[in-house]
């Protein structure tokens, strides 16, 4: 990274198997993955396919990390903001920071379909309704105002009283990872202190119908990097960190578990929805990332994978991975059973679950894993692996439109 | 560091190319048109709005590739191929690995996303369009405008409400500094379909009327009138040898409480205290009331009141508008003049009595829900 260090203080994390890092580490610790059936709106497919879907209470999760939501409130968030919400108090409570150094700072947020689960039911039922020949749908405008991508942002902006520079990244499901890179930046060039930075996205009828559209979901759940697996599950939820330089962080005394180390980013030009079939675009995002945290593939202790499970990803991944480290070098799996895959929240939980790793020095299972896949040579961590010596982990997210993102983590001992 | 704008698209309400941009905004052309809407429960509203000319695609872009954009889309990728060709660069001679898209848009692709719900609302939930589904990404537009070019470098897409446009400078300016790249296609569009309409109509934010002349940006009392379009630019850095049509000095995005101090950080890049001022003054009561305030924070920050121009009155107040008001920024300091805002479909030329040709511009955007941006731009040397 240029100049400055950017040092992680808080983590915040939400999803299917809990509202807490600690729910995380239970899970993990478990193997119990969060996936179950569609209990959040009616489908027709919730009877074939599992979801990764958060079952907890938003409101109350957020109270508990924060304050209670007044009702008003409430009324005009979508389930994304409150997922933010929720993760992003959990975040700035281990971080401790002052309302001044908040003030100071923005919030970088990836989304892809935040406020949908709001918008799409408007539509849905002004659709019905003009089938019926109702005219007005039940849903208000408030359902409206809260589908723009930049809601999530701006609800946590002012949640947080944040004066810096606040916007949401919408690279598909590298956006949170995105985010994360591109918060971090600023902080290494100097233009913010203090950064609130992650991904969010709820489950929605469009992501659950699109996905199923493409082929791509299985009705068994991911089993990533397995040789039988048949696709993977959509899922949602909440990654935030708290980003700051690293004197800063210092200065004021914070724990500091890891720094963000290195941020690679690239494109494949190759399909709308397809990855490069040799994982190009994936291989320079993870060396860029390299190269930014002036590491070496060895210096690599476990690789976070995107590992959706999806016939094409799990290749070009594992083949990217292969080339960049050479077989078998590195320990590596996907975390999408415990979570399912929450899109743009995907690579800022990834995050979440790296520091964590270097925290407790282990290194997360592949659930679900049964024959390794045969197209590359990878070593998978197929149950929780003690790793007293870790330093440096890798995370990769890579989205439609061939938008690949890595994200290097160091450990700071304390 | 600031970086250079080499090369310019537009596809807006004034025609499908910078130079249509330019003739109307020096002849007050008038491109706000009766459109006809139809809503939700299947009735028709007719109205007022801004809608773009169709870009021709043809010669621009491989028709296979075409074939899968949108109306949205193509509007984005032909202004980026007319971005490219106005700077002067032969697309084959790009290095893949160094060249980037940044895109801002507030709501993405809305036809297409309409059109994949629609699908599994008549065929059922199993048989949704996997192709409008695909084109209904937010990113879609930066993806596409890549597989277009065949680039490989930074490639983002920002969302920040009405500041969409400017989000996606700040970060390609940013990206620039940090030498992650040697030329970026920084843009902003969106597009009005009926389902937008309605949005806005539901919100009591467009105006109905269909007999108005135009949109006022400067009478609060009236709703404002929407439109669509996109525009993209040529970003470079400063080390670069093509010719510059502007130079961008700084860009920076906030939170309207930090504002005055974003804008002070931004204008204290400006080597001439004789700036012209724009901003995003649009239509709409809210909308001007944000203004407003923005404004007086701007005269606080310059040290006097100076007089503040817009161009929506000319191409429509829509949420990445911005793009294009910054085209006809970069056209004002390229081409050593100033345009007269437009309103109600006429030229406002007393608003820019005694004003010269600008050679530096600080523009301010107070955005809804309290966001801020500015950006500095200085005509070339």
């Amino acid at each position: 990274m240029p100049t400055r260090a950017v040092a992680i203080t808080g983590l915040g994390l939400v999803g299917a198997v809990g509202s807490s890092v600690a729910a995380w580490r239970a899970a993990a610790a478990g193997e119990k993955s969060g996936l179950k059936r569609l209990t959040l709106f009616e489908s027709e497919l919730a009877a074939e396919i599992p979801v990764g879907q958060y079952d907890g209470d938003l409101p109350a999760d957020f109270a508990a990390a924060r304050r209670p939501l007044t009702r008003r409130e409430f009324k005009r968030m979508s389930r994304g903001d409150l997922l933010a919400l929720v993760a992003a108090a959990q975040a700035t409570g281990e971080a401790g920071l002052s309302q001044t150094a908040l003030s100071q700072g923005g919030v970088y947020l990836g989304q892809s379909v935040c406020g949908t689960f709001s918008s799409e039911r408007y539509y849905v039922e002004s659709w019905r309704n003009a089938q019926n020949g109702v005219a007005q749908p039940r849903a208000g405008v408030n359902a409206l105002y809260v589908h723009e991508p930049a809601q999530s942002v701006d609800v946590l902006a002012r949640e947080f009283g944040l004066g810096g520079p606040c916007t949401s990244f919408m690279t598909a499901c590298s956006s949170g990872a995105n985010a994360i890179g591109r918060a971090a930046l600023l902080i290494a060039r100097g233009e913010a202190e203090v950064m609130l930075a992650g991904g969010a996205d709820s489950l929605s009828r469009i992501t659950l119908n699109g996905f199923h559209s493409l082929q791509l979901v299985s009705p068994d759940g991911p089993r990533p990097f397995d040789a039988q697996r048949t696709g993977m599950t959509v899922g949602e939820g909440a990654g935030m960190l708290v980003l700051e330089s690293l004197e800063h962080a210092k200065a004021r005394g914070a724990k500091i578990p890891a720094l963000l180390s290195g941020y690679g980013h690239s494109c494949d030009a190759h399909h709308l929805t397809a990855p490069h079939p040799q994982g190009a675009g994936a291989f320079a995002a993870m060396k860029d990332a390299l190269r930014s945290a002036e590491l070496e593939p060895g210096d690599i202790g476990y690789i976070n994978a995107h590992g959706t499970s999806t016939l094409d990803n799990d290749r070009t991944e594992a083949l990217a991975i292969a080339r960049l480290f050479g077989d078998a070098a590195v320990p590596v799996s996907s975390t999408m059973r415990f979570f399912g895959h929450t899109l743009a929240a995907s690579g800022a939980m990834k995050a979440v679950l790296c520091v964590e790793a270097l925290r407790q020095r282990k290194l997360w299972p592949n659930l679900g894993l049964r024959t390794a896949l045969a197209e590359a040579q990878l070593d998978l961590v197929r149950e929780i692996r003690q790793a007293p010596g870790l330093k440096h982990v890798l995370s990769n997210s890579f989205g439609f439109g061939g938008n690949n993102a890595a994200l290097v983590f160091t450990r700071v001992d304390p | 560091m600031s970086a250079r704008v080499t090369g310019l698209g537009v596809v807006s309400a004034l025609g499908p190319d910078a130079a249509a941009l330019l003739a109307g905004l020096r002849q007050g052309a008038n491109a706000c048109a009766v459109h006809e809407f139809k809503y939700l429960d299947g009735h028709t509203v007719r109205a007022p709005a801004y809608m773009a000319a169709t870009p021709e695609a043809k010669g621009l872009i491989d028709p296979k590739k075409l074939r899968r954009m949108d109306r949205f889309c193509r509007m984005c990728a032909v202004a980026a191929r007319q971005a490219l060709a106005t700077a002067g660069i032969d697309v084959a001679r790009l290095d893949p690995a160094r060249t980037g898209v940044v895109f801002g848009t507030a709501f993405g692709a809305m036809t297409t996303t309409q059109a994949f719900v629609d699908s599994w609302l008549k065929q059922g939930e199993r048989h949704g369009s996997p192709l409008n589904f695909m084109n209904s990404v937010h990113g879609i537009v930066a993806s596409q405008i890549a597989l277009d070019l065949g680039v490989t470098g930074v490639n983002l897409t920002l969302s920040q409400r009405d500041l969409s446009f400017e989000a996606a400078l700040v970060s390609a300016l940013h990206a620039l500094e940090n030498g992650e790249a040697d030329l970026l296609l920084v843009g902003g569009g969106d597009e009005l379909t009926p389902l937008m309409h309605e949005f806005g109509a539901r919100m009591r934010q467009v105006n109905l009327n269909p007999v108005t002349p135009g949109l006022d940006p400067f009478l609060p009392t009236h709703p404002t009138m929407p439109g669509d379009g996109a525009a993209v630019f040529v970003l470079e850095p400063d080390r670069g040898q093509r010719k510059a049509m502007a130079r961008l000095e700084a860009a920076a995005i906030g939170r309207t409480a930090a504002s005055a101090k974003t804008l002070a950080r931004v204008a204290a890049r400006a080597n001439s205290g004789d700036l012209l001022v724009t901003t995003n003054r649009g239509g709409g009561r809210t909308a001007a009331r944000l203004r407003d305030n923005a404004d007086k924070t701007v005269d606080v920050v310059l040290g006097r009141a100076r007089p503040k121009l817009t161009h929506r009155g000319a191409f429509g107040d829509f949420a990445s508008a911005g793009a294009l008001q910054f085209a006809a920024n970069v056209l004002m300091l390229s081409g050593r003049e100033v345009f007269a805002p437009m309103s109600r479909g006429r030229l406002r030329n007393e608003l820019v009595a005694g004003l010269g040709p600008p050679q530096t511009i600080l523009h301010d955007a107070a955005g809804i829900s309290g966001s801020h941006a500015c950006y500095l731009l200085t005509s070339e040397p």
